[in-house]
């Protein structure tokens, strides 16, 4: 349980720039998603942390001390791997002992706690069996297990659920997380998928081109995004031009009440799910043709056009429209994020 | 159809290990023919001269044998100690330079070690190692760091450097890593490397008739005069006990570090 703050780190190899002052603050316990595309530097902050680079400028600090003179083997930092890394000349066992036996802790311990780092991950009984004669998944909790054996401070995982098919990364991520709130470890989990970050996070910090772009909980993230970069990662987004006036906002759409009073040109991201479609029934509403249907069980992706912007939806199956139906766009400008001078 | 290719493919295979098999069983038939004049298809008569001289301690062959096989574990030794931080830098750092390092770590491959042995040898003079032990070890390292270097480096560009990463997290030195990680992650290449080492180092002659002064005595030193003079028995006797010490040096090798890593489950598979 440490609290661990990453001050003003930088670090560049050769002349790319992968981190530009990165400002993080990760609560006691808590658990904490890097988001972002691949090269914007996640794994790069994890190393850092590790000790297995050294930032060129800047401060970690676990609890209230510097750690960056600290070796990487005393630092207490585990990284779980995306391809997990098991030894493959030792058994299960040995594996989870892995880190005990480097620190010359006595046999007899040793041994109770690969047993109760086996049965916490539910592989009891397989000790001796080897990594090749491992599934994906147990391989995935051998390295959890031998990560925890030694009782880090901070839990690093990069990418770890990203080799294991869908079934699979839904389960073994609910139960890394129990364990994680069981043990109330301060982890860090690197991923580009933000379905994951979203729900297994208490706090995601959302990077690209090696700056952290936004740091909040996963609702603040989803509702209330500082930049429509920030909110492409959750998904797809409508982007309305226009401008606000009197409290008003004007756009090909239509005017609508907001709660802004400044004048000045905005942009207005509505979410695909915040647009209703229904059959045209008066003449008030913004009317649209449908331009195309996908269906994806659960619920149906649509392209509308109206008044000549292109609108993505999102809706349930009820009611289903075909392509080229006229339907009744209702637009939920409540939930809209506005956007200053983005253009 | 798959069954006449698979009879074809295995015709051909056992074609192949016929004509690299084929001439050892000459040598074999040769160290026991006291007289096989052309053309006849098989000797004349038959002796044991070959095999007795060998065996005789006024030759002093089983004391070169012995020299040899000892000189040849130990350069291996040597060169695996000095090409394993080597062939992992090359493969896996990128520093200034580094192409004209790899370039002079391979040179002896393409010059001939040969033709700096004569600087060398004056050196060793001045030095006080010519004529010694250690310095035809020091001149036998010459054609074999290359050949090392070269299968090791390949290792570790396949292995790379993320397992020792994860032993480095989990509370490893970087000396327990190198124990506990790297050495039993590169055995199979280790195996490899030491063998062709020892192969080479095992058949050396010039290197070790200058350097040695005559006064390191090793087995091909005792070979190559029979060769020269046209003394096939004796050659081929030579010979076959040469291919016999150097199976079973191999063998020795492989088995001393398998057993070391007992578990035989030491193959890195990506």
């Amino acid at each position: 349980m440490t609290q661990i703050v990453l001050k003003n780190i930088s670090k560049s190899f050769g002349n790319k720039k992968v981190l530009d002052d990165i400002n993080v603050v990760i609560g006691e316990g808590e658990i904490v998603s890097l988001l972002g595309p691949s090269g914007c530097g996640k794994t790069t902050t994890l190393k850092l942390i590790a000790g297995l680079l050294k930032p060129d400028s800047g401060d970690i600090l676990f609890g209230n001390s510097s750690i960056l003179n600290i070796p990487v083997e005393k630092r207490g930092a585990v990284i779980v791997f995306q391809d997990y890394l098991l030894f493959p000349h030792l058994n299960v066992a040995q594996n989870v002992e892995f880190g005990l036996k480097m620190a010359k802790v006595d046999k007899a311990k040793r041994q109770e706690q690969v047993k109760r780092m086996l049965h916490l991950v539910q592989l009891d009984g397989y000790e001796k069996k080897y990594p090749d004669e491992l599934s994906g998944g147990q391989k995935q909790r051998v390295a959890i297990a031998r990560a925890l054996a030694i009782e880090p401070k901070v839990l690093l995982l990069d990418e770890p659920f990203s080799n294991l098919d869908m079934r699979l990364r839904e389960s073994m991520r609910d139960f890394i997380i129990q364990i994680q709130r069981k043990l109330k470890i301060t982890t860090i989990l690197v991923t580009h998928d933000k379905e994951e970050a979203l729900m297994t996070s208490d706090k995601i910090a959302v990077m690209l081109d090696g700056k952290i772009r936004q740091f909040g909980t996963p609702a603040e993230l989803y509702q209330r995004p500082v930049s429509p970069e920030v909110a492409n990662f959750f998904g797809e987004k409508n982007y309305i031009r226009g401008h606000i006036k009197d409290g008003m906002f004007v756009s090909d759409l239509g005017i609508v009440i907001t709660k802004y009073n400044e004048q000045s040109s905005v942009m207005a991201m509505i979410r695909p799910e915040d647009i209703e479609l229904i059959e045209p029934s008066n003449d008030d509403g913004i009317i649209g043709i449908v331009k195309t249907v996908k269906y994806a069980g659960d619920r149906i992706y649509y392209t509308v056009m109206a008044n000549n912007v292109e609108l993505k939806c999102l809706s349930g199956t009820r009611k289903m429209f075909n392509i080229g139906d006229r339907v009744q766009v209702n637009i939920d400008f409540d939930n809209a994020v506005f956007f200053k001078d983005v253009w | 159809m798959r069954e006449n290719h698979s009879k074809i493919f295995s015709i051909i295979m056992y074609l192949m290990i016929f004509i690299l098999v084929f001439p050892l069983f000459i040598l074999i038939i040769w160290s026991f023919a006291k007289s096989w004049p052309w053309p006849d298809l098989f000797p004349k008569e038959f002796g044991l001269r070959g095999i007795k001289y060998f065996l005789d301690p006024t030759s002093k062959s089983l004391s070169a044998l012995l020299c040899s096989v000892f000189l040849s574990m130990t350069v291996t030794v040597i060169t695996l100690i000095i090409t394993i931080p080597a062939a992992k830098a090359l493969a896996l750092y990128e520093f200034k330079g580094k192409k004209i390092v790899e370039f002079l770590i391979l040179a002896p491959l393409i010059v001939s070690p040969v033709a700096v042995a004569m600087g060398i040898h004056l050196s060793f003079i001045r030095l006080g190692l010519a004529n010694t032990f250690i310095g035809v070890v020091l001149v036998h390292l010459l054609p074999c760091i290359p050949y090392s270097v070269r299968i090791l480096k390949n290792v570790f560009e396949v292995t790379g450097e993320a397992m020792e990463m994860q032993a480095r997290v989990l509370g490893a030195s970087p000396f327990q890593t190198f124990i506990n990680v790297t050495l039993p992650i590169i055995t199979p290449g280790l195996v490899s490397a030491g063998s062709l080492v020892f192969i080479v180092s095992f058949s050396q002659y010039f290197l070790t008739f200058l350097i040695g002064g005559g006064r390191i005595v090793t087995f091909p030193m005792h070979m190559f005069p029979f060769v020269q003079s046209g003394d096939r028995m004796m050659a081929s006797v030579y010979s076959v006990v040469f291919i016999i010490t150097t199976l079973i040096c191999l063998q020795i090798i492989e088995k001393l570090v398998k057993r070391y890593y007992k578990s035989g489950n030491y193959f890195f598979i990506n």
